[in-house]
Parts: C-alpha cells; structure tokens; sequence
C-alpha cells in the first residue's frame, strides 16, 4: 500500500502544459489554479504518473507523513 | 468551455445559425502558453471554412522531409512533385501552413464573436449540476462566482479537460498513450519550406523530433516522447537531440527565443465523447491524429461536427439527454473518426513492434508514405 503524498511542482521550470492533468486517474477537481496537479491536497493514488510524463521534470512529492513533520 | 480552435469553431457554427452562444475561456492571452507546432494543411483549413489569412500565418509550407539520423533521408517536395499546383508564385498555392496559435485561436474567436457569440476572459467553469433538463454552470469570472443556466456544455478545455470528468466520463489519458513534447523556437537555422520529421527510438523513443519552419528566418525543433519507452524526460532528449545528434552541426548557430511544451495524445479518440447536455471536442475528446500527434485539423474538422449537430438538435426540440447528444459522436465517426480509430491502429502497430530496429524501420516508412503523393492517409 503506498503512503498518500503531497505533490510539489517546482514553478520556475513548470511550463503550463497540463501534461500532468492529462494522465492524472483522479476524479474532477485535482488540480491547481495553475495547470498543474493539486499541491495542497494529500495524493492517496501515490501511481506519480504526474511526475514521469512532466517533460520538465518539474514535479516531485512527499509522502504526506513527511510533510507533516516538516510542517510541525 | 475553451477559446481554443475546436471551442471556437463549434461557437461560430452555432451562433451563425442565430443560437446564443457563450465563450468561457480560463485564460487572458489565447493560444498562450503555446503547446502545439502550429502545422496545418491548407486543405484543413478550407474544408472549414478558415480563409488562409497573413494575420495568422508564420510561413507557408510545401512538403515535407522524413529522416531516420541513420543516413535515410528523404523529401516530399509538392513543390517538385506537382509544380503546377503548388508553390510560391501567384497562381499557385502553399500545401499547407505553420501557425501563430496566439493569432489563429484569437482570429477564430474573432470569428465566433462576430457570429454573434459573447465571450468572456479570465472565466474558469468549476462546475456544473443538472436542473430540470439543462444545467447550472459555475464560473469565475475575474475572481467573482457566477452561474449560468444552459441547455447544452461544449467541453473544449484541452488536453487537461475537466468537462468529461464532471459527467463521470474516465479521460484520463495512459502513460503510454501521452507524448511529453518540448521544442524551442530559434533564430539561426536554416529552414527551405518543409516540415522535417526525424524517427527513431534513439532520437525521440516512442515519438519523433521536428524542425519546422517559423516565418522571419526562425525555426522550430521540438520532440515527443512516450515516457515509459526512456528514462528520460523530454528535455533531456531535446538537449541530446540538439547538441549530439545528425543535425547538431546544422544547430550550432541556433539562438532560442522561446520554450513551449505540452502533452499530445496520441491515443484512442475517447469512447465517449458526450453525456447528458454535454459533448466534447478537440483535445478533451482526443481529436489528434495519433500519427502525427498533430490536433489543428481534427480539432477544427471535430468542431465543424459539432456545431452542425448541435444546430440540427437544437431545431428538433428534442431534449438534451445523453442518448440525443450520442448522435454527434455517431456524426463524428462516421465524418472523421472511423478515419482516425485506423490510424490508432497503425500507430499500435508500430509502436507495439518490441524489436527497435523493426520498430524505427515501421515508423520511417510510415511517415514517408503519410505525406507521399499516393498516401493512403491524405487529407487528414
């Protein structure tokens, strides 16, 4: 069972091409207001096919325990 | 919903035959951030009724040139091949054109507008709920939450649709049906009218590279790939591709002048392209040719369906339930989809073959038949 995860987009390399969007399983709504995957919301599908197809590798993740931790 | 050309074609058609149309586009620049090479016939653009127009047009172009980096190399020159037809003097004519997608979505939103639609800016759908058959759109619109009564959504809002996932509709695209495209647009290399097309699973594995030409003496060299063919991404492979390829003397000069990049199906058309009050369009519906991962034609050849559906729907006063709208996706196949589930299966065919060698043999010569004189896939 893979742990949820908190996606982090790194914004300067991002080029808005929604490629991530794309291929993510999600049901509607699991998105940024920038064309990118949600990043404020815990990822249970962990499948980071967002983070293989992104042509800039813009994208990495922490397991959402992790960031708590660093958050706290 | 989208600004983009299939929105935006469906939108003109529509509003022609005097219904009232509303726009919403999420963005304030169309066509902006740029993920497509802007490559289109001129057939593509007649057959629907898009008047070739300088506004819009970077360069035209004359044929094309399909290279393996292992020494096969050929072109297609229409200027050569049918000379009485096509070239650059008066009486003759361009096969096809490289696009300013900035210019071409606003000049086709333009269109749409002076048909009568309105459209707004800045005005993101979030949503949308059935109310005595129609629907209830929620939108931001400059930050302020609207919603709009309607009988029927147009869900035109790209590769990263929304739209289908709201009716229950799976559009998620599959890892190894997504190219990862990236090109630059650069100054200092030489183009002669021809779109260049360059196979083989160690320039771009699972796609192909390009280098088109972009009008002013710029060019355009970009690449897609299909991530789980390489363990690297789309970047990596352009930097390859420029700097230790077959072609890298010729880039020696090249000065970038921007970086644009996007995912292109080159998938199935999706199964279900309507529900209740609802159809897609253009890249949410997977109208791109999955050969040549080009969606300018599919997009505004798909609008043209649409819009003439929806005007013969909209004047039976039948209601808008999902078996109704079914009937576009039936218009869709039989216009141009039938077409397109081929070239699906050409493009499995190829890309299914595990052994590369075979695998680089089956796409060369693909792409030298698609654009050859006798092709079997011309004119789409």
């Amino acid at each position: 069972m893979r742990k949820p995860v908190i996606f982090e987009i790194g914004w300067n390399a991002c080029i808005n091409c929604g490629a991530c969007i794309a291929v993510c399983p999600h049901e509607a709504g699991f998105i940024s207001d920038f064309d990118t995957i949600a990043v404020h919301t815990a990822c249970p599908i962990a499948c980071m096919k967002c983070e293989d197809i992104c042509p800039v590798n813009a994208i990495s993740h922490m397991e959402q325990a992790d960031s708590l931790q660093i958050n706290q | 919903m989208g600004a983009g050309p299939a929105g935006s074609m469906v939108a003109r058609l529509v509003a022609e035959a005097g219904f009232s149309v509303l726009i919403l586009e999420k963005r304030q620049e169309l066509g902006a951030p740029i993920q497509c090479s802007g490559a289109i016939s001129r057939h593509a653009l007649v057959e629907n009724e898009v008047e070739p127009d300088p506004e819009f047009i970077h360069e035209p172009v004359y044929g094309f040139r399909v290279m393996d980096g292992n020494g096969r190399d050929e072109t297609i020159d229409y200027r050569k091949i049918k000379p009485d037809t096509y070239g650059t003097s008066a009486d003759k004519k361009p096969l096809g054109y490289v696009v300013d997608r900035r210019r071409f979505d606003r000049y086709l939103l333009t269109k749409a507008e002076n048909a009568g639609a309105e459209a707004w800016l800045k005005a993101e759908a979030i949503g949308y709920e059935k109310i005595g058959g129609e629907v209830l759109v929620s939108v931001n619109h400059f930050n302020e939450k609207k919603t709009i009564r309607t009988k029927i959504i147009v869900g035109a809002d790209g590769v990263r649709s929304q739209v289908g996932k709201w009716a229950g509709i799976r559009t998620h695209i599959r890892m190894t049906e997504l190219a990862s495209c990236l090109q630059i647009i650069v100054d200092g290399v030489e183009t002669n009218g021809l779109l260049e097309i360059i196979t083989g699973h160690h320039t771009a594995p699972g796609g192909y590279a390009w280098v088109f030409p972009k009008g002013h003496g710029y060019a355009e060299i970009g690449l897609g790939v299909i991530t789980p063919y390489t363990p690297q991404n789309a970047k990596w492979h352009l930097d390859q591709f420029l700097k230790n390829s077959f072609l890298s003397d010729r880039f020696k000069k090249a000065k970038i002048l921007e970086i644009q990049g996007g995912g292109v199906p080159l998938a199935a058309p999706l199964k279900q392209q309507f529900a209740d009050n609802m159809i897609l369009v253009g890249d949410a519906a997977r109208h791109v040719n999955p050969i040549t991962g080009g969606g300018l034609h599919t997009a505004l050849s798909g609008g043209t369906v649409a819009g003439k559906f929806l005007i013969k729907h909209l004047n039976s006063g039948k209601n808008h339930i999902a078996e109704n709208m079914a009937i576009y996706q039936e218009n869709w196949l039989e216009t141009i989809g039938n077409h397109m589930w081929n070239l699906y299966k050409v493009k499995k065919e190829i890309f299914g073959e595990r052994d590369i060698a075979a695998q680089d043999e089956k796409l060369f010569s693909t792409m030298s038949n698609y654009f050859g004189p006798e092709s079997i896939y011309k004119k789409v």
